[in-house]
């Protein structure tokens, strides 16, 4: 316990930065919810320090206060006294995992996965196979098991085949200007796969020639918010080591949040530099290759910025949106979190859904009929709140419609 | 410790959802935005009706329990922290706006309502709610009342006292309190609603008011002034006031928030400048225009460089440095301490002078900056609380301040109340006679002592 006590007092140069001002209230998905405490940052923050300044026993009992928090970033980024929230709650979930660890079988899960992605694209089909003949189709795409505890979700299913059993290696651009790495991730190696073939397609047609990796490693990031520090910088380094093996200046992703894992969390922890710029396609297109075009998409369309989006190009989506696509664009009021936040969503699947209930009200309100959103986390979490609160609404990542675009031959190439 | 059964009690009147009692719930209401040592309450509830709020006054009451209101907790003096444990009561579960009346100009809110929101409704419907305390994003009515806060507006517009023209509370034994109403001239009975003002949640427990909204002003303008020497920045000010003119806000920022803010954000604000005045006008543009070339002249002969800002960008980017002169200080070291020591606005300069003293005597770093216009300063100061010696001479620092500020006639807080952090100087502003008569007042009203005890040590 001293150990744990120690630990955590490390982090007291970085919480004695918080003044206890409370403006973190203002922006907390969570606190505007539930409207205590606990909830916000200001509560974790004193809970930590509680526990090394000796006034609560039991350092293990503050780890569910922790672990209720999506992690959006948005305490950090609006607070006035620059406290680097999402750094002191990993690092503090991490000390505490190890009074409080992990089921066995989740650890044995959570490397499994990690450790084995071409054993777990071994299993898609017959995973594929068992969620179709488990469910029932709810639209949307979206599945809903029978079995609990599963049977109140609405779940867009994995693919029988991953994105890079089919795009593995080099794929050859004709009139090849550039070469890039594409990391897909995890969700769209098995889940989002048109996401992944729609950015190597496209890249291909603007002459940027694309490696996709033989074997989809995960960032990392489930394994650091649910406390298991060690398992994420290895995955870290392994990528890091892969990166700079393939010796792109780019490394194409579409999923923030590995982003986020790889670039801002994963070079503190494992104190390198990422070899590679990691960019979100959209930036890439836009930045890089300047690409410009206009194209019909008859819809009235919105966007959800995710929270892990690279935070300096936040309004780049959407203008890339009412830029390239002639739409009737309307903007949302509620600029939430849509409350996933990956192994969140697991532990408090009520509280992170209703978060994600809310967006889909203002949706269905606005009779938008597709939602644009650049994370695939979002968009599964946004569709199971789509089809419980029966709307329409579908859900894509601009880069699809942009695919599409070019297969009936749409945006020049210049 | 609370017994079991009281605690069943609790669970009977608000469910188990919205009552904590594990030590991992409670803690996270042991302090508030000052700086004090946290203390934890036994239980936590937040009701979320009218009728739970009087039969948890009624359970306290009974049983002896301290009970201390609590809404966003952005408290600068400590009056959220439940000192002797019991009860912490949230408002913040009542948080509706009940009525906005465009026609007679009012809005009835609840206590839990968030000031932005209820700045923001008034804006959507064409009229104006000018407090603005800088926590206004997340600050509660309830506790604007309870502090009277004020803001960047005071000056011209006035503090939240002068915006309540009623409030419903339920007194130390449950019963509910009607004071003041919809009316603009009210003169039933006592003026409750102004004895509840600055009551720190001593007399009751508040849960409604009934808020005056205004006319938006039509047009404004704002106006940023250099200075090499900040006594003259301050003379400017008193200046303006003694020339009858009354600009929405004047702000001061000294040398050392200057730089403060120039390292925090990038903004317009001139290196070097020994002090900052910012300016912002309202109302009919004729009117603003005469006062503008006023201002100007005054500026001048007190040899400050006037920039104008020409349009909405310019202005809101100075503005928006100016909102980040606080948290650009506080980045500097670990411990920031917030005082509100406010004097008549003729007394600004010689306020200035005491602190740039006393900051060189107790060699303690003062960034100063706050409503000039007003006489309300911010003496900020920056420490680390785990220097023993340096907090020493922070306490005298403090205590000078506060000395200086009542030779000069002003007050101990023009903003953010008395709490327990400046209970033991209220005394020698006021003497014992006045601090007796409060302890009367309170015990007569609350005689069992259960509403907030200890806070203005009463």
């Amino acid at each position: 316990m001293a150990g744990i006590i120690y630990e955590l007092s490390q982090l007291e140069d970085s919480i004695i930065r918080c003044m206890k001002c409370g403006t973190c209230q203002a922006v907390c998905p969570l606190y505007r919810k539930d409207l205590v405490e606990p909830s916000v940052a200001r509560g974790k923050i004193a809970l930590i320090e509680s526990v090394y300044e000796g006034r609560l026993e039991k350092a293990g009992d503050i780890l569910n206060h922790l672990e209720y928090c999506v992690l959006c970033g948005r305490c950090k980024q609006n607070c006035p006294s620059n406290v680097k929230t999402d750094e002191i709650f990993l690092k503090a979930r991490a000390v505490l995992k190890k009074i409080k660890k992990m089921p066995g079988w989740q650890k044995s899960l959570l490397g499994f996965v990690m450790d084995h992605p071409e054993r777990v694209t071994k299993l898609l089909p017959f995973l594929h196979v068992c969620l179709k003949a488990g469910s029932r189709r709810v639209g949307n795409n979206a599945l809903r098991p029978f079995m609990l505890p599963m049977s109140d979700r609405n779940v867009v299913s994995v693919k029988k085949e991953s994105f890079v059993s089919k795009y593995k290696g080099f794929n050859y651009a004709e009139n090849e200007r550039m070469r890039v790495l594409y990391y897909p991730g995890c969700s769209v190696n098995y889940i989002y796969t048109s996401w992944g073939k729609a950015v190597v397609e496209t890249l291909k047609y603007f002459g940027v020639s694309v490696y996709v990796p033989e074997i989809a490693r995960c960032c990392g990031i489930p394994a650091a918010t649910m406390g298991d520090i060690e398992l994420y910088r290895k995955m870290v380094n392994l990528n890091f080591d892969y990166f700079s093996s393939i010796g792109a200046d780019y490394v194409i992703t579409s999923c923030p949040t590995c982003e986020y894992g790889l670039k801002e969390i994963g070079e503190r922890e494992t104190k390198r530099k990422i070899p590679s710029r990691v960019i979100d396609i959209l930036i890439f297109l836009d930045e890089v290759l300047k690409i410009d075009f206009t194209m019909p998409f008859d819809k009235k369309i919105s966007f959800h910025l995710p929270c892990h989006y690279d935070c300096s190009y936040s309004d780049l989506p959407e203008k890339f949106l009412q830029r390239h696509f002639s739409s009737n664009y309307i903007p949302l009021k509620n600029t939430d979190c849509c409350g996933f936040g990956g192994t969140f969503s697991l532990k408090y699947y009520r509280d992170s859904k209703e978060l994600a209930l809310a967006k889909a009200e203002e949706l269905g309100d606005k009779k938008i009929d597709t939602l644009f959103t650049a994370c695939p986390g979002c968009a599964m979490h946004l569709t199971d709140a789509l089809v419980s609160a029966g709307c329409k609404t579908e859900v894509l990542n601009p880069i699809e419609v942009l695919y599409e675009g070019i297969k009936s031959g749409v945006p020049n190439r210049n | 410790m609370l017994k079991k059964n009281t605690i069943r009690e609790f669970r009977e009147i608000l469910g188990s959802n919205n009552c904590w009692n594990r030590p991992e719930d409670v803690i996270c209401y042991s302090y508030d935005a000052a700086y004090e040592e946290p203390v934890s309450p036994d239980i936590v509830v937040k009701p979320g009706n009218y009728n739970q709020v009087s039969k948890i006054i009624g359970l306290c009451a009974e049983e002896n329990i301290p009970l201390v209101i609590r809404g966003a907790g952005t408290n600068l003096s400590g009056g959220t922290v439940p000192l002797s444990g019991g009860c912490v009561l949230l408002t913040t579960g009542l948080n509706r706006i009940l009525e906005f009346n465009k026609e007679d100009l009012y809005a009835v809110v609840q206590a839990g309502v968030i000031t932005a929101e209820l700045a923001l409704e008034a804006e959507k419907n064409g009229l104006f709610y000018p407090p603005d305390p800088a926590s206004m994003k997340v600050s509660t009515i309830g506790g604007n009342v309870a502090e009277n806060a004020g803001g960047l507006r005071g000056l011209k517009y006035g503090v939240t006292k002068d915006y309540l023209m009623g409030v419903r509370f339920y007194d130390a034994e449950g019963n509910l309190i009607i004071g003041g109403g919809k009316t603009v001239k009210h003169a039933t009975g006592f003026n409750l609603p102004g004895l509840m003002i600055s009551s720190e949640g001593l007399l009751g427990v508040m849960v409604e008011f009934i808020l005056r909204v205004i006319p938006k002003p039509e047009y404004s303008k704002s106006l940023m002034v250099v200075y090499n020497d900040i006594i003259r920045a301050c003379e400017t000010v008193s200046e303006i006031i003694a020339s009858r003119i009354f600009p929405a806000t004047i702000e001061i920022l000294d040398n050392f928030t200057i730089k403060a803010v120039r390292e925090a954000i990038k903004t317009e604000f001139p290196a070097g400048a020994d002090a900052l005045l910012l300016i912002e006008i309202d109302g009919h543009p004729e009117v603003v225009n005469k006062d503008f070339d006023r201002i100007l002249k005054i500026c001048n002969s007190f040899n400050g460089t006037v920039r104008v800002a020409n349009n909405k960008d310019e202005r809101d980017k100075v503005w928006e440095a100016r909102r980040m002169a606080l948290s650009s200080l506080s980045r500097l070291r670990p411990t920031v301490i917030l005082e509100d020591a406010t004097v008549p606005r003729s007394k600004v300069p010689a306020m200035m002078k005491a602190i740039q003293e006393i900051s060189k005597k107790h060699d303690i770093t003062i960034g100063t900056f706050g409503h000039a216009g007003d006489g309300n300063l911010h003496p900020t100061i920056l420490t680390d609380k785990r220097d023993r010696d340096e907090m020493k001479r922070v306490k005298m620092s403090i205590d000078e301040i506060f000395h200086a500020a009542l030779k000069l006639d002003g007050t101990l807080t023009g903003e953010h109340g008395i709490g327990f952090l400046k209970a033991g100087y209220l005394e020698g502003e006021l003497g014992a006679g006045t601090v007796n008569f409060m302890k009367k007042l309170k015990h007569g009203i609350d005689s069992k002592n259960i509403l907030n005890p200890h806070k203005m040590n009463l």
